[in-house]
């Protein structure tokens, strides 16, 4: 079965629209375009919609909107986690109204029709009623085409299309990895809640926004002023070692790492700065856990910076989320990330993002800020192009493809603009 | 508030009264350091919750400031270059329904706000309840912990880099 979506039979000229090195303005702003990108990008591929570590119990539940779709995230009595539509089979009505909780079954509001936790109709008032053709096992909860995980994050498929998970995921893996392995256990837990944050911009700015190492100096120079330890962490000056790398199929960062490594092995600098000395007990099961060599390493390069096409981000120590609501309107969530096995980390985890992160945050509120401007300024018609071309022609390709390029290029925006052209084209093109 | 007590004499509800009104009104007209100086000198703690009922030891909230961090918020205001704010918020708000308790350290004032934020071409309201812990300074007060609640904490909101 497919979702249902809106349909819009205008063919657009992806390849004219997304050019390299510049692009057009409507990509922002028209409304057709956007209801092509909730069917063509987050309803045909893959889309985050939830971590393992928020269901931990069976019965737990999550709400999530996927393109245009509520869709319910619910473990089962059997541990499994099932992804289903937000919506009774019977007349329609919603079935979970709250964002999380917890269920021994779900009754839905209006007849009381009743569903197990792996979704089977267990029930329904005066049952007999139904014609004798009718079966409970034929109006179950509509589970999603395809889901799949990677190290606890789950993804989602609506309309089926050719690629597994881990083909759409290529070489991100590797930042999912480098992520869970800061984790002694190599777990996760986002159990913290999400900031959830309303930005007057078009969805793909908050995506190039992530991945931007040219902004910081200008967009954050109010915090670099206020805040030393701020201003110090980081090299952010055009001849930084750190690089910008687009992995292909949309998926880019900023590696950080690649900085951490040329300022000495000095640990925890993606901490702010804080002195091993005080967060013994993890450097300990950390060091247990992965060798003392290994262990070093991944607390010298510490979490990854990324944008995983086409809505999550492993933003270092947060998970980002980006829900498309309008071409002018998105919102972002925001949860830190707990590291099991590092509790005292976490305390201080929980207080940084508290202190960057959403809307009263001393760094996104700002980026907020500049997607509502510039999502303004692109109501204009002229000069018609965004300029795109930072860099552009003097990356390094790697042998395995990924791009390299200086940490104020714009190759990791250009790396999410390419593979949205290739999904998009295909869809005009019928070659999908 | 599930009870209903009186007042002991002590309180001086009109000082009480007169110290929100003048916090309302720095807070409306951006003056950042007065508002500032209204706040003890440590040991506080300005916090916009998620939800009600949440641990801030494990939940994530909109804004946690210990006195320092409060500061840091203050300094990046004062730059004029914090963008979420330049221009600023035009903002008025009126506070009411105030109940006052007296704590062991100090006097706990609950009230109810609606805050109007105009910005741009968008008319905001905000809403929601704020506790205080105040300590007495000489015929004043300074505020060792403000707690606000949205009425829409669990909704997506916009900028909140003025001071609410």
């Amino acid at each position: 079965m497919m979702a249902t979506a809106l349909r819009v039979d205008q063919a657009i000229d992806y390849r004219y629209l997304v050019q390299d090195g510049r692009l057009h303005g409507s990509l922002y702003t028209s409304p057709e375009i956007f209801a092509q990108e909730m069917e063509e990008i987050f309803h045909r591929g893959w889309s985050f919609v939830a971590h393992d570590s928020e269901i931990p119990n069976p019965g737990d539940f999550v709400v999530r909107r996927v393109g245009t779709q509520s869709l319910i995230a619910l473990r089962g009595k059997d541990g499994i986690v099932r992804v289903f539509y937000n919506r009774c089979p019977h007349r329609g009505a919603t079935l979970c109204q709250t964002t999380s909780g917890h269920r021994s079954r779900i009754t839905c509001p209006y007849h009381a029709w009743t569903f197990a936790l792996d979704g089977r109709l267990i029930g329904l008032p005066d049952e007999g009623a139904y014609p004798d053709d009718f079966s409970k096992g034929d109006a179950g909860l509509m589970p999603v085409a395809r889901m799949d995980s990677y190290g606890g994050f789950i993804f989602v498929n609506l309309i089926p299309n050719a690629l597994s998970l881990r083909e759409h995921l290529g070489h991100a893996t590797e930042l999912i990895d480098a992520l869970i392995g800061l984790s002694p256990t190599g777990r996760i837990q986002l159990t913290a809640g999400w900031m959830k944050h309303k930005m007057r911009s078009n969805w793909k700015m908050i995506v190039e926004n992530q991945v931007d190492g040219y902004h910081a100096p200008m967009v954050h120079g109010s915090l670099i002023a206020a805040n030393r330890t701020f201003a110090t962490v980081r090299d952010r000056k055009p001849t930084s070692p750190t690089r910008v790398r687009d992995f292909g199929m949309g998926h880019t960062d900023i590696d950080h790492a690649s900085d951490y490594r040329a300022a000495g092995d000095r640990l925890f600098r993606w901490t702010g700065g804080i002195e091993p000395e005080r967060l013994p007990g993890y450097v300990k099961s950390m060091n247990d856990a992965y060798g003392p060599e290994d262990a070093r390493r991944r607390l010298i390069e510490g979490p990854p910076h990324s944008m995983l096409f086409p809505n999550i981000s492993l933003a270092e120590m947060n998970i980002m989320v980006i829900e498309p609501v309008s071409p002018e309107l998105s919102i972002q969530y925001t949860t830190p990330v707990f590291l099991e096995g590092a509790d005292d980390l976490n305390a201080r985890t929980l207080r940084r993002c508290e202190g960057a992160m959403g809307p009263a945050g001393f760094l996104i509120a700002d980026d907020a800020e500049i997607g509502e401007l510039t999502q303004m300024g692109v109501a204009n018609l002229e000069p018609e192009w965004i300029i795109l071309s930072r860099g552009l022609g003097k990356e390094e390709v790697l042998p395995n493809g990924v791009k390299l390029a200086g940490l104020m290029d714009e190759t990791s925006q250009r790396g999410f603009w390419n593979h949205y052209r290739e999904v998009m084209a295909a869809s005009q093109e019928g070659a999908r | 508030m599930t009870t209903v007590t009186l007042e002991p004499a002590a309180i001086d509800r009109t000082a009480v009264n007169q110290f929100l009104i003048l916090e309302a009104r720095l807070q409306d007209e951006h003056r950042y350091d007065d508002w500032e100086a209204l706040w003890a000198d440590e040991d506080t703690l300005y916090w916009v919750p998620m939800r009600e009922d949440t641990d801030p030891r494990c939940e994530v909230s909109y804004i946690y400031d210990n006195r320092s961090r409060l500061a840091s918020r203050i300094r990046q205001l004062n730059t004029g270059a914090r963008h979420s704010q330049a221009p600023q918020s035009r903002l008025r708000r009126l506070i009411s329904n105030l109940e006052i308790d007296q704590a062991d350290d100090g006097i706990t004032v609950h009230s109810n706000f609606i805050l109007l934020e105009s910005r741009r071409k968008l008319l905001t309201t905000w809403g929601g309840r704020t506790t205080h812990l105040l300590t007495p300074d000489g015929d004043s007060f300074r505020i060792k912990r403000k707690t606000v609640l949205l009425v829409n904490s669990d909704e997506a909101i916009g900028n909140l880099a003025f001071l609410v």
